[in-house]
């Protein structure tokens, strides 16, 4: 990991533009951040604020173990309606 | 005297403080500058070393302090500056920031938050998470009460003359509410597909992004918007109103008389538009050529007002409107625009060929225009309607079309977008040439146009320089027809008798628009002069507001669109917010300009979907809340209201309690270990946010990939003990809440190694000792050895490199997940800015200093003001709670004493 991380600010601001093409990563089924995170095109640590960011406003939830390697994976509720 | 004693800060100290006073009977103002009491403590998961919850034993003391009969609580507030009154007492400047949410009628149901359009750091998880721009500080939150976080008006939004929220829209389309979008800008005016198109968006020019790489696409974002509604819906999408009982004539169909009347319409007015023309628009529909303006627009952006039921006859000029009084309506509207051609001035204006720019672009309209094929065309003037007569002699087939104008293109009034795409289709200019006579034949036909060259001087009123004639100079240009779109004016003579007319303009109040005939308001170019159609759309909603305000008998205020927005913030303030700006791309179209363009097309598109989103996705969110309206949509019962201002007023007290806490350490500065870099460094205090029941995500992860950390390192005394960080002292918490999140960790992930690595521990404390062994026998390995760099592996794993004193002083390196950084305690430097007329002693490591510590623990130097808990330096929960109580022993002592000086006097 040689880049040098955004700006908080910047990437939390880009949550709401993040949430159709996180919906979207997962409608075929749970994900992991880093597997979110490649199918959006952003680095994982940026992938990690919008998860989380929707998991907290109710657009994500978590499984209730994690993987083998240690990965929680994340799903649509309800059908994660993206706009 | 107001309150027996202020209390500055609610945090643990400010909260018991406040307690204790009040159970004394003496009344307290309790202020806290956040949304909510309980500081610091309420955000920890447990406390050392009893383990207790945080949440549980501080939220009983939250509550108290709120809900106490002798504290009065008031969150979200400053204390601007304390001085001291003449009988010993203090006069304290409160500030009261703007919750604009009615605390009173607010739930805490968090709605609002959920239909936020904005997203930001959530301080109260140390960043480790975005919360809305509306929001309840944190579950616990006591008054449990949303808080819209306003920084002020986005320059975007500040500077739109028709008050639409530009911010508000720009944050919708970001969140795919294109609708919402749509249907926010259609509270200010009916015109959004026009506005779309041919507003010259000032909000452009004031985006904070165009000192970065480039602005926003605010008007294209518009138009996207419209372009999706208008491809769906027929009219505006929503439902006309019940009718009112009350009737409004409006005279003219412009940009102005629609707006207004779509306003009306809205808060059911009958509405009847007179339009003397032939079709409804007014200059939308005449003066702006289909290649910027399609008819089809502007009829759907009328559709939008019709649909609320306004009736428009056209061709029906009004002369009097007595007559519409009489006929009936409670009120009218003069809104007819400027559709006087100004004429040159000049010999031979009268003959064949020459006419005014407006009726040019009008008989275009009106399919009356001559045949211009072949035919050598100068046009004079600079403003838009110059470059429009231009570019349509273009579309017509001028052989020549050249732009003859009195100054140079740097003064020219025309937007500078128009002069560089009329140039671009083959209009040639002159500039610094003036009309003196049109030459014509023995037919009475245009032959020339016979100029003079000018030079510029002094600046005039407008503040371009004034041209001015060189002697001598005279010269004719060749041409066949001369279009003079130098100016325009209202069509106004028959209003003379009825009202004052300030040369063609009516004469009304500026701020009302209302005329010395109460029933009649003029608003638009009528009023303004030539001006631009945003303008008058927010001439034609002001107009609205003060018709609908007369006629419900209320006072003529209350514009709050236009007159009551909070001062524009300061764009090195926004700029300020972040250390860095990754560079976008702007969202720019390559217009495709012909030479000779012979069609009316339109020339721009329409932004594509991923234009739109790239756009506004640049958004800096300036002012912070966007105005979109989302979170007062949602609320359910109405207690949001964006038009509060901030409080600020005085109150008397006789003495001060300063609770203003602490600050931690800013991790960033110690470089060598990353933090800020690194996605895994993280600090003591976001581990214990990780920790907290109401924890930022669904356990503890690394901040890199989400994956749970095997391997978690603690790195102690960071900006604590280090003189190279400008702090020799110890912040006293820190080996003990190490000690504490050790043992969470190992409770949280049982399979997780936690090591420490530490200089030495300091457990003074009642049980602290037994709390630091507790953590070792649970499997926490202490290393003894100060670390001296982390360096980050392309897995995001943490390489530490310390000196392992234990093991004979060997640099050892060892790799972790995880590396957690035991901030230590600085200092807020909040406490001595109160106090504009006396000096505050700090100490020498600049918390307050306590004149006495030793015997009179509390006191400072000034007489009647105290100090409890961490703001005069490093404390524990238990110590600041025992700092608070000396500090309030102290500060009863001194009201005693001052009582009893009062009573002996």
């Amino acid at each position: 990991m040689s880049r040098i991380p955004r700006d908080i600010r910047e990437v939390i601001r880009e949550e709401p533009l993040m949430h159709r093409h996180i919906l979207k990563a997962v409608a075929a089924g749970p994900r992991t951040v880093p597997e979110i995170a490649e199918a959006i095109g952003h680095p994982s640590e940026e992938a990690l604020f919008w998860v989380m960011g929707m998991r907290r406003y109710g657009l994500l939830t978590e499984s209730k173990e994690p993987t083998d390697e240690g990965f929680f994976t994340y799903a649509a509720v309800g059908g994660g309606v993206a706009r | 005297m107001d309150y027996d004693v202020l209390v500055v800060g609610a945090g643990i100290a400010g909260m018991e403080s406040a307690i204790k006073l009040g159970d004394m009977g003496k009344k307290v103002l309790l202020v806290e500058k956040e949304g909510s009491v309980g500081g610091r403590v309420i955000l920890l998961s447990k406390v050392f070393p009893t383990l207790d919850c945080a949440s549980c034993i501080t939220t009983p003391r939250m509550a108290a302090s709120i809900h106490h009969d002798n504290i009065t609580a008031q969150t979200y507030t400053d204390v601007q500056a304390i001085r001291r009154s003449p009988d010993g007492g203090f006069r304290v400047t409160v500030h009261r920031k703007a919750r604009y949410v009615d605390e009173a009628a607010c739930t805490g149901c968090q709605l609002c938050e959920n239909a936020c359009s904005v997203s930001v750091p959530d301080q109260f998880n140390y960043n480790l998470i975005a919360r809305r721009a509306a929001y309840i500080p944190f579950p616990q939150a006591v008054p449990k009460k949303a808080v819209i976080e306003r920084e002020g008006t986005s320059p975007c939004t500040d500077s739109c003359p028709a008050g639409i929220k530009a911010h508000g829209y720009v944050s919708l389309i970001r969140s795919g509410k294109y609708e919402e979008a749509f249907q926010l800008i259609l509270e200010a005016t009916p015109l959004v597909g026009t506005l779309g198109r041919a507003c010259y968006a000032p909000c452009e020019s004031e985006c904070t992004r165009g000192d970065l790489e480039g602005t926003l696409p605010i008007r294209r974002l518009k138009r996207f918007v419209a372009d999706r509604h208008y491809a769906e819906h027929d009219g505006p999408g929503i439902e006309a109103p019940a009718a009112n009982g009350m009737s409004v004539a409006i005279v003219g169909s412009g940009p102005a008389g629609l707006t207004a009347a779509w306003q009306l319409a809205r808060q059911g007015y009958r509405v009847k538009i007179f339009e003397a023309d032939k079709e409804p628009g007014g200059f939308l529909r005449y003066a702006l050529p289909t290649y910027r303006l399609p008819q089809d627009v502007v009829e759907q952006d009328i559709r939008n007002v019709t649909a609320l039921g306004v009736e428009i006859a056209t061709e029906t000029p009004v002369r009097d409107p007595d007559a519409l009084k009489l006929d009936g309506f409670d009120a009218v509207l003069l809104a007819m625009g400027t559709p006087l051609s100004t004429g040159m001035g000049v010999p031979g204006e009268e003959l064949g060929g020459v006419m005014g720019g407006l009726d040019f672009l009008r008989d275009l309209r009106h399919g009356t225009l001559p045949d211009l094929g072949g035919k050598r065309v100068v046009i004079v003037g600079g403003g838009n309607v110059a470059m429009d007569a231009a570019r349509t002699a273009r579309r017509l087939g001028a052989r020549e079309t050249l732009v003859a104008y009195r100054r140079g293109r740097e003064e020219m009034p025309a937007h500078k977008s128009e002069v560089d795409d009329a140039e671009a289709e083959g209009v040639a200019f002159q500039f610094l040439v003036a009309p003196v006579a049109v030459v014509g034949d023995a037919m009475g036909r245009v032959q020339g146009l016979r100029c003079q060259r000018m030079e510029l001087g002094q600046p005039d009123a407008s503040g371009r320089r004034r041209p001015q004639p060189v002697a001598g100079s005279e010269f004719v240009i060749p041409c066949d027809v001369v279009v003079a779109a130098i100016g325009m004016a209202p069509d106004t003579a028959n209003l003379a008798r009825l009202l004052t007319l300030e040369g063609r303009r009516v004469k009304v109040d500026a701020k009302t628009l209302q005329s010395e005939v109460p029933y009649i308001f003029a608003a638009g170019d009528v009023v303004m002069g030539p001006s631009d159609i945003t303008q008058a759309v927010g001439q034609g909603r002001r107009a609205a507001h003060m018709i609908d305000r007369w006629l419900q008998g209320q006072e003529m205020s209350g514009f709050a669109a236009l007159d009551d927005r909070l001062a524009v913030i300061d764009k090195a303030k926004v700029m300020a917010r972040q250390t860095s700006f990754s560079h976008r791309d702007p969202v720019t179209l390559h217009l495709e300009h012909q030479q000779a363009p012979r069609d009316f097309q339109e020339i721009e598109r329409t932004l594509s979907e991923e234009e739109a989103l790239r756009g506004a996705g640049s958004c800096l969110d300036c002012g912070v809340c966007s105005e979109c309206g989302q979170c007062v949509a949602a609320c359910p019962p109405d207690a949001i209201h964006l038009e509060m201002h901030d409080q600020t007023y005085d109150v008397e007290v006789g003495a001060v309690v300063l609770a203003t806490g602490f600050k931690l350490f800013d991790a960033a500065l110690k470089t060598d270990y990353g933090f800020g870099r690194f996605p895994n460094v993280i600090t003591a205090t976001q581990m214990d946010r990780q920790l907290a029941p109401t924890r930022p995500f669904n356990t503890v992860l690394r901040p890199s990939d989400g994956r749970v950390p095997d391997r978690i390192a603690y790195v102690s005394c960071v900006g604590s003990r280090d003189k190279t960080m400008g702090n020799p002292l110890c912040s006293k918490i820190c080996c003990m809440y190490t000690a504490k999140q050790n043992q969470l960790i190992m409770g949280a992930l049982p399979l997780a190694d936690v090591a420490v690595h530490y200089m030495d521990v300091r457990a003074a404390g009642k049980r602290y000792e037994e709390f630091y062994e507790q953590a070792k026998a649970m499997g926490a390995n202490y290393i003894k050895g100060r670390v001296a760099k982390i360096t980050e592996k392309d897995n995001g794993n943490l390489i530490l490199r310390y000196e392992d004193i234990d093991n004979g002083g060997v640099i050892t390196e060892a790799e972790y997940d995880l590396v957690v950084l035991a901030v230590g305690v600085q200092p807020s430097r909040e406490a001595e800015r109160l106090f504009p007329d006396e000096t505050l002693t700090l100490d020498d490591f600049f918390f307050v200093g306590e004149a006495d510590e030793d015997l009179s623990s509390g006191k400072t130097n000034l007489p009647g003001v105290f100090v409890a808990g961490a703001a005069s330096g490093a404390k524990d929960i238990v110590d600041s709670i025992l700092h608070a109580g000396s500090a309030v022993a102290q500060a009863a002592a001194h009201l005693e004493e001052a009582g009893a000086k009062k009573v002996t006097v």
